[in-house]
């Protein structure tokens, strides 16, 4: 496992007037190499939760056991350093990430920090850029010039050039063109199929991550209401409903489809053209049996 | 973290008397209990100065506590302005002779005054701050300030600035604490540097923090004028100030104070 979480809460401002608790008795684990999606309405803990996941906030109460360094509430924890090069958060706003006077100082800021030479942190930093599809003269310029999607994009890149091994991401397309969202996600594909990364993010938008998640958590008020493989939200998405998020269309086509011809224990088809050759395949089943067969056949 | 430990300007609501007072005479209360300190010479004015004091803060429901870590940042200065006084002050008996140092009783007991002063006033002037919210403080200085609209001063340019000062400190600290979330997050963590890195990694922190308040103001500016706001112009209120007997009874409770820690 690359995360797993024992009866985890979180309160923020503990013994004090303004208490707040953010997450309660969260049980959950994340297998290393897998795309995690992470849903839930405005103020279920979401964010929070991500900053378990290096050790930015420790927790109040249970274990938070990330790749092989353990937090436990109520105990010191140990150096966090290492951790944090090895899990790269992405914050929500990248302005609130981005200080130095240039794109390139601040992406080799992560890996100078995590002791590299600023000869192997600009080379990262150029291999990041390109992985984020930026153009290289942009390293020169000044990140707070940048559009709000370049910056974005090169936000997600100086956490990239950390090279981590697990990548949290709290709504990384959130302003971001259509085209560059599509981009992102298939990077982020290529980064966990081909490279092995854990890669877990948090989205309004499960539409355009359904299709490559391989899990699911469902947070509703600091729980996790629910947990599991994207087939087993795709059998039954009304629990997105309760914690107050709307059915993604992909997933209502799905269920139309699936209820429809009564199909259960079937992996869900969650793209436009994945559908409508299941359903070619589907009708083609019904109405010629024997071409079927006979195509099978040769 | 920070903004847990930062009581100045929060308001802690529990719906007590005080809660309800008009805040002129919160205000005014507030500048009359510093005369009354002022006032205040002897061992039973300065008795009589703590059950004024705490039976008021307590008549606020607010946990004492509160009041006590309103005062917790001064500790230092309250012991240094002790030791100094203790030092200086040559008179009366002589209690203790350490070498060319003697403990004088009159320099302990003024050194025991000005910590206790010094205790009272922060810690009870909170209560100002933890029983109003901003918008009712600012309104209530604007009516106090009202006077200088007479000689030509804008209060209400005074009590704008203000008020958006107030507004913005937890604002602007909250973002702070998510820029050193980040920053920690790429492995510039403060808590785990050395000191002179700490020193370094501020100036990466103020970069932001410096540029995203500015951009705040200039969206202030523009949300200001694009919804009609014009400095001095008349305006109707949502609370009004109204004056009650509460309020007098209030104020006269300083003076009264003031009156009797005079004489004692």
């Amino acid at each position: 496992m690359a995360i797993e979480l024992q009866q985890v809460s979180y309160i923020y401002s503990d013994r004090s007037l303004w208490k707040q608790t953010a997450l309660h008795n969260i049980d959950l684990s994340i297998p290393q190499g897998s795309i995690v999606g992470i849903a839930g309405a405005t103020g279920s803990g979401k964010s929070t939760l991500l900053q378990l996941f290096n050790g930015i906030l420790k927790p109040t109460e249970g274990t938070v056991k990330v790749l092989d360094v353990t937090l436990q509430a109520g105990e010191k924890s140990p150096k966090l350093l290492a951790l944090r090069r090895r899990v790269g958060l992405v914050f929500q706003f990248p302005e609130q990430q981005m200080f130095e006077e240039t794109v390139e100082k601040d992406l080799c800021f992560g890996p100078l920090n995590f002791g590299m030479s600023l000869e192997e942190a600009k080379e990262r930093a150029r291999k990041a850029m390109v992985d984020m599809g930026l153009d290289l003269s942009l390293l020169e310029r000044n990140p707070f010039r940048l559009s709000g999607g370049q910056m974005r994009k090169a936000a997600i890149a100086s956490v990239l050039a950390m090279d981590p091994e697990i990548v949290v991401l709290d709504e990384p397309t959130a302003t971001l063109d259509p085209v560059s969202r599509a981009e992102l996600i298939s990077l982020l594909e290529r980064l966990c199929r081909e490279q092995g990364r854990t890669i877990i993010i948090v989205t309004h938008r499960m539409d355009e991550l359904l299709p490559i998640a391989d899990r699911w958590i469902v947070l509703k008020e600091g729980q996790a209401a629910f947990q599991g493989s994207t087939q087993e939200l795709a059998s039954d998405p009304s629990i997105l409903e309760r914690c107050g998020i709307a059915i993604p269309q992909s997933l209502r086509y799905w269920r139309a489809v699936a209820d429809r011809f009564r199909l259960e224990g079937e992996v869900p088809r969650l793209t436009p053209k994945a559908l409508a050759e299941f359903i070619a395949s589907l009708s083609s089943d019904i109405s010629h049996p024997e071409i079927e067969k006979r195509d099978n056949h040769e | 973290m920070s903004s847990e430990k930062l009581l100045l300007g929060r308001t802690i609501e529990t719906g007590s008397w005080v809660h309800k007072l008009d805040a002129r005479g919160k205000i005014i209360g507030m500048l009359l209990y510093v005369a009354v300190i002022l006032l205040s010479h002897s061992w039973p004015a300065m008795a009589l100065l703590a059950v004024f004091s705490i039976s008021v803060m307590a008549s606020t429901r607010i946990p004492l506590k509160y009041f006590v870590k309103a005062a917790k940042p001064l500790r230092y200065l309250m012991l240094f302005i002790f030791i100094v006084q203790v030092l200086s002050i040559k008179e009366g008996e002589v209690w203790l002779t350490l070498g060319s140092l003697s403990l004088h009783q009159d320099g302990l007991r003024l050194g025991a005054f000005s910590v206790i002063r010094m205790l009272f006033l922060v810690s009870f002037t909170a209560l100002l701050t933890f029983t109003t919210t901003p918008g009712k403080l600012n309104q209530g200085l604007e009516g106090i300030l009202s006077p200088l609209k007479k000689i030509g001063m804008s209060p209400d340019r005074l009590t704008l600035m203000i008020g958006i000062a107030l507004r913005f400190i937890p604002t602007i600290l909250d973002e702070s604490q998510i820029i050193m979330k980040a920053q920690a997050s790429r492995g510039a963590d403060l808590a785990e540097l050395p000191l002179k890195e700490k020193a370094r990694m501020l100036v990466s922190l103020l970069v932001p923090v410096i540029s995203s308040a500015f951009r705040r103001a200039q969206d202030l500016v523009y949300s200001m004028e694009a919804r009609g706001f014009r400095m001095d112009a008349p305006r109707t209120r949502y609370h009004r100030l109204r004056w009650g007997l509460a309020d007098t009874v209030f104020i006269c409770m300083f003076v009264v104070m003031g009156l009797a820690v005079a004489i004692l």
